[in-house]
């Protein structure tokens, strides 16, 4: 972006959408809330539904949509790769839909309960969730995929789901291709703009790379070679061969052990996954904060918010869904801050 | 219809239940109805009926889908639409009929795509064995479970190539060989047999296709080939037994096919109401948006179709509905290709200016301006109307540029170039270009009056009086563009820049200011700049809109050049050169230059005109349709 009129654009309306950002210790004090008046404060009370199952699918979706509001009114002044780049990162939605529409299928859930876990997306993400949905199998669901801009994909997933029937093998190639398009896009910038971006989604794949591929090599006890294949390209602290090294050990501590400097350095080790999960999305989130106040390219402060604030929303939904489902405080003030909990 | 959506009528229609499908099947027919499905009649109608019909059409639909892919082309009904109402239970019917019907062409498609999963393999396989001939590399050895080595012959998608590549290599392994070229690449890997279980691992999720190697391949090359040709011949047999059978199949189930698709298209009306239905026991409601010319068919048609009761009543759209109100594009005759064009910057607000007569207007007489001659015009019609078919609606536009180049042409005195065939009735553009461009910036002037004219009007019509009196584009704004061309135009004339329009000048530009800053809630800092980029976007975009439009001028004289150009290259060729050269020039000038032109008359549209005070952001009218094509 040349046209300093629109840099001022953003930086006016990053001033003042930032200046919105909750924040960990409000998200934690609504937690705390009782639940009147959290739905007060969060709209819930607003939203109408026959049951809770649809308030809470509306209030899931309301959230969605202002952050695509959001996104809407910060696309405005952009063009060209940058307009291309913050569109892929929306699209993180389909890619949602298209996960919970396999899991859907997978667990034989009716039709009418997957589409009601299923976001309603904006035109320029343009995936028909009904063909999707109404169809009779995996296999016959991604050969409908081949039909769609996940062409590439869909077939290579067939043939492997054809082998061996997993989720994740699908979830692992979709996040491949998102996060590959991703980075092809942010390698079509120039100067600041492509670096201090490349910085920031390395930082996402690399909080993916890592949480995704314990979980693979010690939850679900791939071999170490085919989880360092489905891992993303463009990590920053993590690259492939680090990869395989912290993956090649017998237990997770001892894979913890070989991580490489600077991941989850600014926290006590770890143990278990959540926690890793908790304290690499933590480490994203401080990262995310000084790119989103501080970084010379306007674009990455742009990104930076819209990956705070959807980590905001996923928070706002968590506890408002919590609470109607009425889980004890403790076990959600544990599920919003795992590691504050640990340390405790 | 200047002001877009005016005549929208909200509709509410109250009837009974049963005949809720007939209702919208009449409704969808007269395209005339877009339903609105807010909860309006939720507390006296707290159901909307139809939900469970909806599944079941949606699922019908998605059966005959399926039955399309194998049978290439379903078979369409011959006779129209029949006017039915579909119920319950020919749905149900429809649905286990089209299942029933997947499940006896089920086995034939699995069958189809095996046998294409063969045909690849067997492709593949023999391009994979003239790869290797050349190779110094015995391939016999792929067939044998003996020694250390692990050999690998297969093909992965190209894009997995270099990732696999690089976790074999992290894994001790080996791509011993590359082939191929496009989507598919043949490799053959090599590694320790006791890794055999990494190996797999990794080629599983590289969604490798091993390749089997006939047992034949080691000692005869002779017995390879026959056996490649047999495998070929049995593939192409079972392939052949496949169609027969499927188009068996087609022809003996062709009525029923297209009934259920009749039926499926009948009742898709009734599926596309969702929540603009709603019910409570016997009673039902629909609720829409009518154009008000339509409502006297609306309710005739009704009449003469339902069998039961019901009352129809409408109103006008209240203020807090102005942005629901949807509006029907402008489309009719010589405006729809420019409607269309509008379209694809945005569909016009309920209350607001419709640009589409404004454009079409403008575009002919910028275009033509540009683009005056009156054998390049007389061409483009002929093209036009001669491409209609192909064109539809476009042919109008071709028709209208083509008129307005002659008109041009004829006040230019220009034919096909030469500007001595006949006299100017208005000037040839390089007699005098200051001329010219004086008159396309004055052109500019009047563009940019009349587009901000209406933007203070779409303002004023959406309810923000501040945003017209104080906004860009609104008044204040507009009286400092003007004042400045007065300053401006007295010192260009040599006298001194007039102190009432200095005094003018200041007050619009506080008057700005002010209201650039109330309007933001960023800090102090942030503030002070947003306010000063602000009002000098407002003044600068007012200068350089107005420059933009030199190019108006700058595009007539290019066209005289352009023909000199090709009138020079001409006179230095023979005869028949010189012939040629001017038959291609024309062409050439008639094609470029009239993309160019094409593309800066809409450049000017848009970026000059809309931008300036279309909002653009209304919603389509999307009338109630008889078909599929609605279904979300």
């Amino acid at each position: 972006m040349s046209n300093i009129a629109h840099q001022a654009y953003l930086r006016t309306r990053l001033a003042i959408l930032s200046s919105q950002l909750l924040g960990k210790p409000h998200l934690a004090e609504l937690g705390r809330l009782p639940i009147d008046e959290l739905a007060e404060q969060t709209g819930y009370s607003a939203v109408k539904g026959d049951t809770e199952s649809a308030r809470l699918a509306t209030f899931e979706r309301l959230l969605m949509q202002s952050w695509l509001d959001e996104l809407s009114a910060l696309l405005r002044p952009l063009e060209g790769p940058a307009r291309r780049l913050l569109t892929q990162w929306a699209s993180r939605y389909e890619l949602l839909n298209i996960k919970a529409i396999v899991r859907g299928k997978m667990g034989r859930l009716p039709i009418g309960e997957i589409e009601r876990s299923l976001f309603r997306l904006p035109g320029y993400l343009s995936l028909n969730h009904d063909t999707l949905l109404h169809t009779d199998s995996i296999p016959e669901l991604l050969r409908q995929l081949e039909k769609t801009r996940y062409r590439r994909i869909a077939r290579q997933a067939l043939r492997r789901y054809e082998e061996r029937p997993d989720p994740f093998l699908l979830d692992a190639t979709l996040d491949q291709q998102f996060y590959s398009e991703l980075i092809a896009r942010a390698q079509l910038l120039t100067g600041t703009d492509r670096d201090e971006i490349l910085g920031l989604i390395g930082r996402i794949v690399d909080r993916h790379n890592l949480v995704w591929s314990l979980r693979y090599r010690f939850n679900y006890g791939l071999q170490s070679s085919e989880v360092v294949y489905l891992a993303i390209d463009g990590g920053r602290l993590l690259n492939r061969r680090q990869l395989q090294q912290v993956l090649q050990a017998d237990s997770l501590p001892e894979a913890l052990q070989r991580l490489p400097d600077g991941l989850l350095r600014r926290h006590e080790m770890p143990q278990a996954l959540t926690l890793i999960e908790a304290a690499m999305l933590a480490e994203l989130d401080e990262y995310a904060a000084r790119a989103m106040r501080l970084s010379p390219s306007v674009l990455t402060s742009v990104l930076a918010y819209l990956v705070l604030r959807y980590g905001e929303i996923t928070a706002l939904y968590a506890i408002m869904h919590a609470r109607v489902h009425g889980l004890p405080d403790d076990l959600l003030s544990e599920a919003l801050d795992p590691l504050h909990e640990v340390a405790a | 219809m200047i002001r877009a959506g005016l005549d929208m009528r909200h509709v509410t229609v109250t009837l009974m239940r049963d005949d809720l499908p007939r209702a919208s099947l009449v409704l969808a027919e007269l395209e005339a109805f877009a339903p609105d499905d807010r909860p309006l009649l939720e507390s006296e109608l707290p159901e909307i009926p139809g939900v469970g019909f909806r599944d079941r059409i949606r699922r019908a639909w998605g059966y005959l889908d399926r039955l399309g892919t194998i049978m290439g082309e379903l078979p369409v009904a011959t006779a129209p639409l029949p006017a039915i109402a579909i119920n319950r239970e020919q749905v149900v019917e429809v649905e286990e009929w089209l299942k029933h019907a997947w499940e006896q062409c089920a086995p034939c498609e699995a069958m189809v795509r095996k046998v294409e999963d063969e045909y690849h393999e067997l492709e593949n396989l023999e391009s994979s064995l003239a790869d290797f001939a050349d190779l110094d590399f015995d391939l016999g050895r792929l067939q044998s479970d003996r020694g250390h080595l692990d050999l690998r012959l297969g093909s992965i998608p190209a894009d997995n190539l270099e990732r696999l590549r690089e976790v074999l290599t992290l894994s001790n392994h080996l791509i011993l060989n590359v082939a191929g070229e496009g989507d598919t690449l043949r490799i053959l890997v090599a590694g320790a047999r006791d890794a055999a279980e990494t190996l797999d691992s990794v080629l599983l999720a590289a969604a490798f296709q091993p390749l089997t190697i006939p047992e034949s391949f080691d000692n005869n090359p002779e017995a390879l080939r026959e056996e490649l040709r047999l495998k070929r011949q049995e593939l192409d047999e079972v392939t052949e037994a496949m169609r027969l059978r499927i188009d068996n199949w087609r022809d003996s189930n062709r009525q029923a096919v297209a009934h259920a698709t009749q039926l499926l298209e009948a009742a898709e009306p009734y599926v596309s109401l969702h929540g603009a239905a709603r019910s409570r026991g016997p009673l039902a409601a629909l609720q829409g948006w009518v154009p008000a010319q339509r409502l006297g068919d609306v309710e005739a048609r009704l009449k003469a179709a339902l069998r039961l009761p019901f009352v129809i009543a409408s109103r006008e759209p209240g203020d807090d509905e102005r942005h629901l109100v949807p509006v029907p594009a402008n489309n009719r005759g010589l405006l729809r290709p420019f409607a269309l064009l509008v379209q694809q910057y945005g569909i016009p607000r309920f209350g607001e200016f419709d640009p589409t007569i404004l454009f079409a207007i403008t575009f002919a007489g910028m275009f033509g301006m540009m683009f005056g001659d009156i054998g390049h015009g007389a061409i483009i019609l002929i093209v036009g109307v001669l491409l209609r078919r192909r064109l539809g609606a476009f042919t109008y536009l071709f028709a209208l540029a083509g008129l307005s180049s002659m008109l041009f042409g004829w006040l230019y005195g220009s034919v096909f170039g030469v500007e001595h065939w006949i006299e100017p009735l208005w000037i040839a553009p390089m007699s005098d270009p200051i001329y010219m461009l004086t008159v396309a910036f004055g052109w500019g002037v009047v563009f940019l009056t009349i587009g901000s004219i209406i933007a203070i009007s779409n303002r004023l019509a959406s309810g923000d009086a501040a945003g017209a009196l104080f906004g860009a584009g609104g008044v204040i704004a507009l009286v400092l563009y003007l004042a400045l061309l007065v300053g401006l135009f007295e010192l260009a004339e040599g006298r001194d820049f007039p102190l009432p329009v200095t005094i003018l000048l200041l007050i619009t530009l506080a008057l700005l200011v002010v209201y650039q800053w109330q309007s933001s809630d960023a800090p102090y800092g942030e503030r002070i700049f947003t306010t000063i980029i602000e009002t000098f976007e407002i003044v600068n975009g007012y200068v350089t809109s107005s420059l933009s439009f030199l190019r108006v001028a700058a595009f007539s004289l290019n066209h005289v050049a352009l023909s000199l150009a090709v009138f020079t290259l001409a006179d230095g060729m023979g005869t028949i050169g010189h012939g040629i050269t001017l038959v291609l020039g024309n062409l050439f000038i008639i094609v470029l230059e009239g993309i160019i032109v094409a593309i800066q008359t809409l450049r000017l549209e848009y970026y000059e005109g809309f931008s300036r005070y279309f909002y653009g952001d209304g919603t389509p009218f999307k009338p109630l349709r008889v078909g599929r094509s609605q279904t979300p």
